[in-house]
């Protein structure tokens, strides 16, 4: 681990074994109360906040001990930021050693320090009880624009941080309960919003303040050494679940691999990420060693980003376990040497990491403990995506400018014995809620045409996984308006699981279907748009689990029914022939003749059809005689959508994977 | 005053509820009937009311709220914009639990079949982008009757803002299909977010039909057996309204029920002097939890009965979770004896009603155990101790135990279900249970109450008079209530004050005609206007109460930067400051009756019988005295073991514990006897 010890000397932290033995319910009643000091903490930012961003809940709360270590987490907290908020008090715990006073907040947002990405805002205030530091409140937000060359500070083609945002070193914001306005003015002024951003602090600030009345409430009606003994005992009640749990499955070593889409450093061919981990007795160790190094765009993740992903990835599988440093204790991690797209070392851009090496590890770790706990396995789900346009906003007068800032839900993947769920918020943060396109319309000058679930999206299999939406957007009364896109799985698409199928890519079109048509793929940066340019993207489905050609026929007609599934690929994927008579235009019925012989025609040659020639494949797809459904489903070919150039390295690595995720577990 | 009479249908049983008659508070309890009108009219019989000396009948229900939990709705489709025909499965992509991948959001009220879609567009601003296309929406109506749809929900983009697409397709649908019952998205809750309000009218949509029948059936026969006044019904809000206003906002009463409750016990708990308390309403079906601190209830914008299909009337804040004496006791597949959420509901209701149910249900433990009587809601209802032995008895079959360790299991399991559900309202949030009074009521309330007390230490219980009926109670205890609203977003440097001024008496207007529809005099009407104000850029706002005639907005202002340092800890007195929303709080208000207990005992008290009962905490049979709640007086002083039975409830007083009476009639309980009852 990166982070090192405070060096301030530690204040009167009581184990429970020499503390006061805490009775069970006010035990019980503290831990709880933890975590609800956090949650009105968040209740208050939600409140007062002005970025939409972290009022989407794309933000953390954390109350620390007086070593930085996690006491609570928010009961809602955003995944992707749930193991980094202790790295966060740490640093400030280190940077300003005997040098912390009651009434002082603190800034950061470094990656390199453990945090995320530089959007992630971390205020902290120190809490003092009778003048000794006994705990530290903690918001953690996202700010729509900490500055860079894009609005919105994602710049996807960024190589080195300097072009993402500012860098944000643990800094003083508050002294004694004075606020330095001239420190929060040079941070607010390197934003495109400074009004929003001074408002962001200010509202994460007086959060804080919130949970430091809470615990010190505590304290009061307590004493001082109860609340420091339930700091302890939290934690460690935790790491005692965490361990008798694993101290019950059987020692071992599994590995799983997911991809990031390409290195530009290196063109054609996905990105391994590649995660290892060894059970021995009560403990984990997580093997990141051995990784790519880092690549050309700005999809790598530093150790907090990397180790957030380890959190999320095993905490889905202790779904009840409680959030704190307890449940870290028994993980040991081995991010392997800097330098890596996992481990990645300033000035290294990180911006991108949640799209990039977080969802992979996440997804790879699902895998290893989908085979160590097949009651709660699960698919492949689709991979966060952000399109962020910024400018003047002609609506508004000569001043107006506005952020349009758009994630969408997605698919998660099928699961034993059940469908995946359909457009679900990403892996990245099952509480990131999307917007309200009602709101989104008033606040930008960008008119929704389209936002619906995508018919055929969802990966087929047994259980299919979820389905994936399509937006169209419309730029109308907008002036100097730059585009960025940030996702992935344009070419790793989302593969099935025990024989279930790939649910389909990722990528961004301008004008589609029009004269003017461009193809934009996952990632793009500062590209200038101009009212009447319309955007369309999907988000992908679930991948499916288990083989399709086994999931009910009266399923697949449901499916049909409800248009999740068109009568088409009902036929390709499935190998249900669905009638339906042109008189009742409700009427659809299962063809049980024609289905069978259907379902016999494709066991006979769709291990074939992945065999065929990737370059005769993508002739057809650029006639329009197949579509990427088919491509990615039946033939396991990778092209560059929109020109429809074969991606040779990537399709020989898509159709290997192909094999082992799924072709395995079809019957002979 | 003359009489005033409360009717609260629940799941299993409907309780009158009878005030301003010569004999103080008179109370009754009947079973609920599959045609909930009979029940009404059999319980009106048993508590002796003539209703053509009623002068006000209020009644809460929990018919929208079943409706709802059961999904068993009429034909219904969705008709909205095209390209947006899923923003009800598409919501906010959220999940109640974060971590469990295989927690899933419940399916949306209405199918993706049923929703159909007609080309128009109206912009953020209003502007009509592209106007209602007539021959989809013609050829969408002729689905609807091809489908023999009953209630439609229309439900268009932007239509808080410029309703006239809305308004267009309810006028065709409403000349083509006249049977056909339609809900409008800007009527119902004209608010800006899609998700909320299209949602929001889905269910207003799907108990529309429900509530009309009901209430016109309701209506009839009340008006045959001579009452002249008005039906008035209680909504999720913590107020009134009348039947013609609840067709139309038929979404309004799905915590219906639930409110009652929650008003009651409040009222009981300030009146014993408790500022925080819990209520704890235990009946057939469910276990209703609400939480009362410093004196006030919360009130909730957002709820739901499914997580993701949000209700977003304003309304009182209630656990509701399927622990009843109807639950159903099961064995899961690894083993393990669970009970609920199902229900036996009122027919068969649980084996021991000897209605034909055969499995086993916490009332049948509760009966092998010897906690209740054999006698229910005054002996209309008498129980069959074999059939509940025979019930409980196949459950301990599976589990491998007897009968008695059977029915312990049920009751525990099922008092650790509520035992979770009140720390989520109370730990949770950050109060500490040992500062808080039990209020315990509903007929299987007192039952538990004493053993949920000890586990989370609450010191002292209330179990007032009538238990079983009192939340009909509540709907004796409120005004008749409208919140009407509307958005208005605009910067207080832009904003022109006539402009608010002539919305908030647009709104003042309709909401005097939703009193007038509800029969209230002028002199009774009660009008507060609020404005909602938030710094440019936020997403969330204050309510800023407006006093008088707006004739500028700088008032307004400095009040708004002021109650946002007071809540928050800051105010930003240079940024920018915009209005969101106006709303109006329309009260009629209505006399509170003065509830005087009924006729009690005398001295000396002596059990009526003894029972033996077996302890769920040692194991052990007990022999127990049973009291009979008439022969309590004030003062009068009882120790646990036993049991204090009433034609509506069961009062236990496990070993260790103990009751006094007060003046009010209530019973004071003492959960452990060592701290003297106060």
């Amino acid at each position: 681990m990166t982070a090192s010890e405070p060096a301030i000397a530690k204040p009167a932290a009581v184990a429970p074994s020499d503390g006061p033995v805490l009775d069970p319910i006010t035990s019980e009643v503290l831990r709880n109360a933890f975590v609800t000091a956090v949650d009105l903490m968040a209740e208050q930012l939600l409140r007062t906040s002005h970025s939409f961003v972290i009022h989407a809940r794309d933000f953390s709360g954390a109350l620390s001990d007086a070593n930085g270590d996690t006491v609570a987490q928010g009961s809602q907290d955003v995944a992707v930021q749930v193991g980094t908020l202790h790295f966060s008090a740490k640093a400030v715990l280190d940077a300003f050693p005997g040098d912390i006073c009651d009434g002082d907040v603190f800034v950061l947002n470094d990656p390199y320090a453990g945090g995320t990405h530089f959007n992630d805002v971390r205020v902290l205030r120190p809490i003092f009880d009778d003048g000794v530091l006994i705990a530290m409140a903690q918001s953690n937000g996202h700010w729509a624009d900490v500055g860079g060359s894009a609005p919105g500070s994602f710049d996807t083609t960024a190589v080195e941080h300097f072009g993402e945002g500012l860098r944000i070193t643990p800094v003083r914001v508050w002294h004694r309960g004075r606020y330095l306005a001239d420190v929060a003015r040079l941070i607010a002024s390197n934003t495109r919003a400074p009004e929003d951003a001074e408002g962001d602090l200010l509202s994460q600030a007086e959060a804080t303040r919130v949970c430091e009345r809470e615990v010190l409430r505590l304290t009061a009606k307590y004493g001082r050494e109860a609340v420091l003994a339930a700091f302890e005992e939290s934690q460690a009640y935790v790491e005692r679940v965490v361990r008798r749990r694993v101290g019950a499955l059987p020692d071992g070593y599994w590995e799983a691999e997911d991809y990031i889409d390409v290195d530009p450093n290196q063109g054609d061919g996905l990105v391994p990420i590649r995660v290892g981990m060894h059970i021995a007795g009560d403990a984990i160790r997580y093997d990141l060693s051995g990784s790519h190094p880092a690549i050309g765009s700005f999809l790598n993740s530093a150790f907090g980003g990397t180790f957030s992903a380890i959190v999320a990835g095993t905490k889905t599988f202790f779904p009840d376990v409680p959030l704190n440093s307890g449940f870290y204790r028994p993980l040991l991690v081995d991010f392997g040497p800097p330098g890596t797209v996992v481990n990645a070392s300033w000035p290294t851009a990180v911006t991108g990491f949640y799209a990039g090496p977080y969802e992979k590890i996440v997804s790879a770790i699902f895998q290893i403990w989908s085979e160590i706990v097949p009651q709660r396995a699960i698919s492949t789900s689709f991979n966060l995506e952000y399109l962020l346009l910024g400018g003047r906003d002609v609506r508004r007068g000569r001043q107006g400018r506005f952020m349009y800032y758009d994630w969408m839900a997605g698919g998660w993947g099928g699961r034993n014995g059940k469908d995946g769920s359909n457009a679900t918020a990403s892996i990245f943060g099952v509480g990131h809620a999307i917007q309200s396109i009602e709101m989104q319309e008033r606040s930008s000058p960008v008119l929704t045409g389209r936002c619906e679930l995508r018919t055929d999206s969802a990966g087929p299999g047994e259980f299919r996984g979820g389905l994936g939406l399509v937006k169209e957007v419309t730029l109308t009364d907008g002036d100097g308006v730059v585009l960025s896109y940030c996702s992935d799985r344009a070419r790793s698409v989302i593969t099935g699981t025990g024989g279930g199928l790939p649910s389909c890519p990722h990528g961004l079109s301008i004008n589609p279907r029009s004269a003017g048509a461009r193809y934009l793929g996952a990632l793009a940066s500062r590209l200038t748009i101009v009212p009447g340019d319309s955007l369309e993207r999907p988000s992908a489905g679930g991948g499916g689990f288990g083989d399709p050609l086994c999931r009910d026929p009266e399923r697949v007609l449901a499916d049909v029914v409800d248009d999740y599934v068109s009568v088409d690929r009902a036929r390709k994927d499935y190998g249900v022939v669905v009638r339906n008579d042109p008189e009742d235009p409700d009427s659809f019925q299962v063809d049980d003749v024609g289905t069978a012989a259907e379902r016999r025609r494709l066991r006979g040659h769709r291990v074939d059809a992945l065999h065929a020639d990737p370059a005769a494949v993508a002739e057809m797809y650029v006639n329009g005689e197949l579509d990427e459904f088919d491509l990615v489903r039946q033939f396991g070919v990778i092209l560059d959508w929109g020109s429809g150039r074969l991606l040779v390295r990537t399709t020989e690595q898509f159709r290997d994977i192909f094999q082992r995720r799924c072709v395995r577990f079809w019957p002979a | 005053m003359g009489q005033r009479v409360a009717v609260d249908v629940g799941g299993t049983f409907t309780d009158v509820c009878v005030v301003g008659g010569d004999d103080g508070l008179v109370v009754a309890k009947v079973p609920t009937t599959e045609h909930a009108v009979e029940g009404v009219l059999h319980g009106l019989g048993e508590a002796d009311v003539d209703l053509g000396r009623v002068e006000f009948f209020s009644h809460g229900t929990t018919a929208a709220t079943n409706a709802l939990l059961n999904r068993r709705f009429p034909k219904a489709a969705l008709v909205t914009t095209h390209g947006f025909r899923d923003v009800l499965e598409i919501g906010r992509g959220t999940k109640s639990d974060l971590w469990d991948a295989y927690a899933d959001v419940a399916p949306p009220y209405i199918a993706r079949r049923d929703r159909l879609v007609v080309t128009e567009r109206i912009d953020g601003m209003g502007r009509v982008i592209t106007p209602l296309d007539v021959r989809e929406a013609e050829a969408v109506i002729e689905t609807l009757r091809r489908r023999e749809v009953e209630t439609v929900a229309v439900c268009f983009l932007n239509s808080y803002v410029n309703p006239a697409h809305e308004q267009e397709m309810e006028r065709l649908i409403r000349a083509a299909l006249p049977h056909v019952v339609v809900s409008v998205s800007s009527t119902v809750l004209p608010e800006i977010q899609e998700h909320e309000r299209f949602s929001t009218t889905v269910v207003n949509a799907l108990l529309s039909p429900l509530v009309k029948q009901y209430t016109t059936g309701l209506e009839y026969e009340l008006g045959r057996a001579g009452y002249r006044g008005r039906l008035q019904l209680l909504h999720g809000g913590g107020g009134l309204m009348s039947s013609q206003t609840a067709e139309r906002y038929a979404g309004r009463l799905a915590s219906s029920g639930v409110a009652a409750g929650a008003i009651a016990g409040k009222h009981i708990a300030l009146a014993c002097g408790f500022e925080n308390s819990i209520g704890l309403d235990i009946g057939g079906t469910s276990a209703d939890i609400s939480i009362v601190f410093d004196g006030e209830s919360r009130i909730v914008r957002n709820w739901h009965v499914d997580y993701g299909h949000p209700i977003c009337f304003p309304s009182l804040e209630v656990l509701t979770i399927g622990a009843g004496g109807g639950s159903l006791a099961w064995v899961d597949d690894g083993g393990a004896l669970r009970v609920g959420p199902q229900s036996a509901g009122a027919n068969p209701g649980p084996a021991c009603y000897g209605l034909g149910g055969t499995s086993a249900t916490t009332t049948d433990a509760q009966l092998v155990l010897g906690r209740i009587g054999t006698s229910l809601a005054g002996g209309t209802r008498i129980l069959d101790p074999d059939a509940a032995a025979r019930a409980v008895g196949l459950v301990a079959a599976e589990l491998g135990c007897s009968t008695e360790e059977a029915a312990v299991g049920i009751v525990r399991v099922t008092s650790a279900n509520m035992a979770d559900a009140l720390r989520i309202m109370s730990v949770r949030r950050g109060h500490d249970p040992r500062e808080f009074a039990l209020v315990a009521f509903g007929g299987a309330g007192p039952l538990h109450a004493v053993e949920l007390a000890r586990e989370l230490g609450i010191p002292e219980i209330v179990v007032p008079p009538h238990p079983g009926t009192t939340s009909a109670l509540g709907c004796l205890l409120v005004d008749t209530r409208h919140d009407l609203s509307t958005m208005f977003i605009r910067g207080v440097d832009s904003a022109d004050p006539f402009e608010v001024e002539s919305a908030f008496l647009e709104l003042e207007a309709s909401s005097r005609d939703s009193l007038v529809d509800d029969h209230v005099a002028p002199e009774r009407m009660s009008l507060q206007r609020f404005v909602e104000m938030r710094y440019r850029g936020q997403y969330r706002s204050l309510s800023i109460p407006v006093d008088g005639p707006v004739r500028g907005l700088d008032g307004l202002t400095a009040k708004f930067h002021t109650q946002h340092h007071r809540e928050f800890g800051f105010s930003q007195p240079e940024a920018e400051v915009e209005l969101y929303q106006l709303s109006v709080s329309a009260l009629g208000v209505i006399d509170k009756p003065e509830v005087r207990p009924g006729s009690w005992g005398s001295p000396p008290l002596t059990p009526a019988t003894h029972r033996r009962v077996r302890s769920v905490e040692t194991g052990s049979w007990i022999d127990t005295p049973v009291f009979d709640r008439t022969d309590l007086f004030p003062g009068a002083r009882i120790d646990g073991p036993a049991l204090v039975s009433q034609s509506d409830s069961t009062t236990l007083l496990p070993p260790g514990a103990g009751a006094v009476v007060d003046d009010m009639l209530n019973l004071r309980v003492t959960p452990r006897q060592e701290v003297s009852a106060r």
